[in-house]
């Protein structure tokens, strides 16, 4: 195969000079452009509508998966390549479907690729991610190169490429090649192409007519297979998913329900709990959070990071590990803890002697009588929800109504004067439920302050920094309230009224759909995903269960615009 | 007393309860049962109280005034040495003085024809007899029971026949002439750099209700893990440390405590550090006196005879230039001023008597099987620790962080 491109500039660099192994920024953009401007974006036919293609951004840690996936763990990707998005519908999921790249975000994108395909093609990893070897490692080499492109690119795209793909990237990396006579500077630069290729950054989902559904429209084969491998692992599909897709196995029921099985049983489902949770709690927003370190010099980065961890590993155990009820996280006493977390939380922890050694994670169950029950009281969540050194009763009970119930509490207006309540030193409205009672005296506060306040207030017994407190400026905090006609005397009462809580079901079903699919859910998919709810509720909503229900769902793999 | 086995059946049992209540300050609660509060040492340095009056010829100085006097024993004069010192170490020819030539950390100095390390063999070198302390107050205890002429007096106490030798050997000298709650600047920054390595030093006071005046016991122990910081660069109060069993850093006394202050029976104390200046701290005829804060923290003075060898190791260690001190001059006043446990040979005093300021923050312990035998009553200080300094002054007003 002859793939010599005249957009190859052979005279713009003297015959046998080579100053660089690496290829030069002068260089680089060129081809960048080169592989943007001409490289077709799809081997399928050309869908070109909203009904039949839409695409969805990767996210960060789809991109780092992506890359380890492919070429290995040993792969370093320092940088984000994208922005963390806009959430929308209580989702980054369903943000990043409507998100493009700004121009400083493709040039971050091309300086990691940069660095990603200088440690791929780097001469101790070629005998292991480069398929074959250059007849002349000085001249272009259209099969060796070809191989290579055609290799990389089924896992970075998800899909087979196309001749004329396979064509252009191998014409990028001969051009390269001849340009500093450097058979693997070629295959950088096409590297480096394919990944600021919009097929790599985004999830390319391509429509087809469904046989089965007449008049309805499906994704295809890869689409499915993307889908489904981001949604359960937040990975890319691996080989055997890509052969059930080319293969057109996985369009059959059978076929899908052979590959979901598969990959419920995977150790990777961890990877697509966490990714789903870490959305669903805004975790994001620790990139953010900021925590008044004078008043709360206990809360240190440390135990920023050992928060999130914290959480995130009591879902894995609770849903994964031990299989238990979605409903349990919201007053589960069971969790892990280190030592600096334990500090804060004012328990003793017995550590090992980890001098110098990693932080060491400790299966810790709290008291029966203790505070601390479920997702609510850990610090992740109080200190999320919190301003950086008062807490926020409206924050927390926003955030509980928000990302547990799926309700909307609307923004405050604009001219809402916040000073009575954030006057902490009120010798007459010592704590902040007096001082939010005088708040909600004014009609125009009151109809949103009555949806979080109740919930916020009872969190109230749980510092900025999600320290245990029972007092607030001397005077006692008083933790009791009222959810839904049911009233409590503490924080052990509203978790397990909102444990039984129907709706906290229908929100899970819902946020996990839609991140999956990166949609919200049409009319019809919404009845079946409340019958899913009424369902699950009576048998238990395990999360394996939940994953499988949803993804043997043929609605599941639409684009949701044919309803 | 209570025994450590049955303190531990009773926290182990209750320990998980009552640690979630822990950073409500207990010192109201109502129980007949023995509790075990936790402490982690946060700062421990020397005792000093420089005032106008403690170094009437001028004191010692720094590093400016050690290198002089190293040049006029070296045979220049006193104008010529600080020509020298202002030159940057040269001669009037830009020639490099070879007495300003560094010998590690120490200043170069011969002894015989032979280059000598003054750390090491101070006893070949001159006694240059650098000037003492004196005047009325240093902080510590009547360690021997008598109220002689030349005793101090307790700033805060007010108590006389205070022995603090060890002030009058080191007070003279710019790095120590320091009165809290500014702190000695090399020992602040040496507690600083080794407790990140250095396996943390545990308090733990027992006793029936230690909100209440009664008898308690006061064990010392070292931990088998480092010490935790928090946000500010301090000690994190409420972090757990588990007890290392070694003997050589297990001290225990019978205590008391009367108006929130907690004393001890004198007796003797060992703690084994893994740093340069702390290698070891042994005292006999140990004083404590630690006042216990609403916050949960302890803060005071620990005394005793101190081997003068330990002390003197410490600074030999750190060199002249670091630790801006003259070696051999400390040498020969240490040797001078002894005035505890005498070698039954020779009549020789081998300790000299000693007074460090100590902080500790609420801490748990556990044993080495996870055991709770410690638990951390109070949320902690604000600040703690060689980061920040908050300490009361005599009136009892809080200074400023340093």
């Amino acid at each position: 195969m002859t793939t010599d491109s005249a957009a190859a500039n052979r005279t713009a660099t003297p015959a046998g000079r080579c100053p660089s192994r690496r290829l030069s920024i002068r260089w680089t953009v060129p081809l960048l452009l080169l592989g943007f401007l001409f490289v077709p974006p799809s081997a399928s036919p050309e869908p070109n509508t909203a009904r039949d293609l839409s695409f969805v951004r990767l996210t960060e840690s789809q991109y780092r998966r992506a890359i380890h996936d492919i070429f290995g763990e040993s792969i370093r990707v320092d940088d984000s390549a994208v922005d963390r998005g806009a959430r929308e519908s209580g989702l980054l999921a369903i943000g990043a479907r409507k998100l493009t790249l700004s121009a400083t975000e493709l040039e971050r994108s091309e300086t990691l690729a940069q660095r990603i395909a200088e440690q791929v093609l780097h001469p101790r990893r070629r005998a292991t991610l480069i398929p074959c070897i250059p007849n002349d490692a000085r001249m272009p080499d259209d099969e060796c190169a070809s191989q290579f492109v055609t290799r990389v690119g089924l896992f970075l795209f998800r899909r087979p490429l196309n001749f004329d793909e396979i064509r252009s990237y191998v014409s990028m990396a001969n051009a390269a090649t001849r340009t500093l006579d450097d058979f693997y500077a070629g295959l950088h630069a096409s590297l480096v192409g394919m990944l600021v290729a919009p097929d790599f950054l985004f999830r390319f989902e391509r429509a087809e007519a469904d046989p089965d559904r007449s008049g309805r429209m499906r994704l295809d084969a890869y689409s499915r297979a993307t889908r489904l491998s981001f949604f359960l692992w937040d990975s890319p599909p691996d080989a055997e998913l890509i052969e059930a897709a080319r293969s057109g196995t996985l369009l059959s029921p059978a076929g899908l329900n052979r590959q979901v099985e598969r990959l419920l049983n995977s150790l990777r489902l961890e990877n697509g709990l966490r990714a789903f949770f870490s959305d669903m709690l805004g975790f994001d927003e620790f990139a953010t959070l900021t925590i008044d370190s004078g008043l709360y010099p206990k809360f240190t980065k440390n135990v920023e990071d050992d928060a999130r961890e914290q959480t995130l590993r009591t879902i894995v155990d609770q849903l994964l590990h031990k299989n238990r009820d979605y409903r349990e996280l919201l007053v589960t006493r069971e969790t892990f803890l280190t030592p600096s977390l334990a500090a804060i939380y004012g328990v003793p922890l017995a550590r090992s002697q980890e001098m110098g050694g990693a932080v060491p994670w400790v299966p810790y169950r709290f008291a029966d009588d203790d505070p601390r029950a479920g997702l609510l009281t850990h610090v992740s969540f109080l200190s999320l929800h919190s301003h950086p050194g008062t807490s926020s009763p409206t924050l927390r009970g926003q955030a509980v109504r928000e990302n547990f119930l799926c309700q909307i509490v609307p923004p405050p207006p604009g001219d809402v004067d916040f000073s009575f309540v954030q006057d902490t030193n009120n010798p007459d409205f010592k704590t902040v439920r007096q001082r939010l009672s005088a708040h909600r005296e004014n009609p125009t506060c009151a109809g949103c302050h009555n949806l979080t306040d109740p919930i916020g207030l009872t969190l109230e017994v749980f510092d900025t920094a999600g320290g245990y407190r029972t007092t607030e400026n001397g005077a006692l905090i008083d933790p009791s309230g009222e959810f839904n006609g049911k009233s409590y005397e503490e924080i052990t009462g509203l978790v397990e009224i909102l444990r039984q809580e129907p709706t906290a079901t229908s929100c899970l079903i819902n946020r996990a759909f839609s991140y999956g699919a990166a949609r919200t859910p049409t009319t019809d998919e919404r009845v079946w995903l409340e019958d899913l709810a009424a369902e699950l509720r009576r048998e238990g909503l395990e999360w394996r269960e939940l994953m499988r229900r949803i993804t043997r769902q043929p609605d599941f793999y639409t684009l949701g615009t044919d309803a | 007393m209570i025994a450590r086995g049955d303190l531990r059946r009773h926290i182990v049992e209750t320990a998980t309860i009552g640690a979630c209540f822990s950073l409500v300050f207990l010192a109201a609660a109502e129980s007949a049962a023995a509790e075990t509060r936790g402490y982690v040492i946060s700062m421990v340095h020397t005792a000093t109280y420089a005032d106008s009056d403690h170094c009437p010829m001028g004191g010692n100085g720094g590093p400016v005034e050690l290198r002089t006097r190293r040049l006029i024993g070296a045979g220049y004069s006193e104008s010529e040495a600080r020509e020298i010192m202002l030159n940057d170490g040269r001669d009037d020819e830009g020639n490099r003085v070879e007495e300003m030539q560094l010998f590690g950390s120490f200043l170069r100095q011969t002894w015989g024809g032979l280059e000598v390390n003054p750390g090491n063999v101070p006893y070949l070198l001159p006694d240059p007899h650098i000037e003492t302390a004196e005047g009325r107050f240093a902080p510590g205890f009547n360690l021997d029971g008598r109220v002689d002429p030349d005793d101090f007096e307790d700033p805060d106490t007010n108590e006389k026949g205070i022995d603090n030798e060890l002030w009058r050997v080191i007070g003279c000298f710019d790095t120590f002439h320091v009165r809290k709650p500014v702190r000695a600047y090399n020992e602040n920054i040496t507690w600083d750099a080794v407790l990140d390595g250095m396996p943390a030093w545990l308090i733990s006071v027992s006793g029936e209700d230690l909100s209440r005046d009664g008898d308690v016991t006061v064990t010392f122990d070292r931990a088998l893990n480092v010490a935790l910081r928090d946000a500010s660069g301090g000690f994190l109060s409420g972090a757990t440390y588990t007890i290392d069993s070694d003997p050589r850093s297990h001290s225990v006394f019978a205590g008391r405590i009367d108006n929130q202050i907690l004393t001890i029976e004198p007796g003797d104390f060992s703690m084994q550090g893994e740093s340069q200046f702390y290698a070891i701290l042994r005292l006999t005829q140990t004083h404590l006196r630690l006042q216990m804060r609403l916050d949960g923290s302890v803060i005071g003075f620990l005394g005793g005879y101190q081997p003068w060898a330990d002390y003197y190791h410490w600074l030999a260690i750190r060199g002249e230039v670091d630790g801006q001190i003259d070696l051999p001059g400390v040498y020969y006043a240490m040797k001078r001023l002894a005035d505890g446990v005498p070698d039954p040979a020779t009549g020789e005093n081998t300790a000299i008597s000693a007074t460090y300021w100590l902080e500790a923050v609420p801490a748990f312990h556990t044993d080495v099987s996870g055991g709770v035998v410690g638990v951390a009553v109070g949320p902690g200080p604000k600040f703690s620790g060689p980061a920040v300094s908050e300490v009361e002054t005599q009136a009892g007003q809080t200074e400023a962080p340093q």
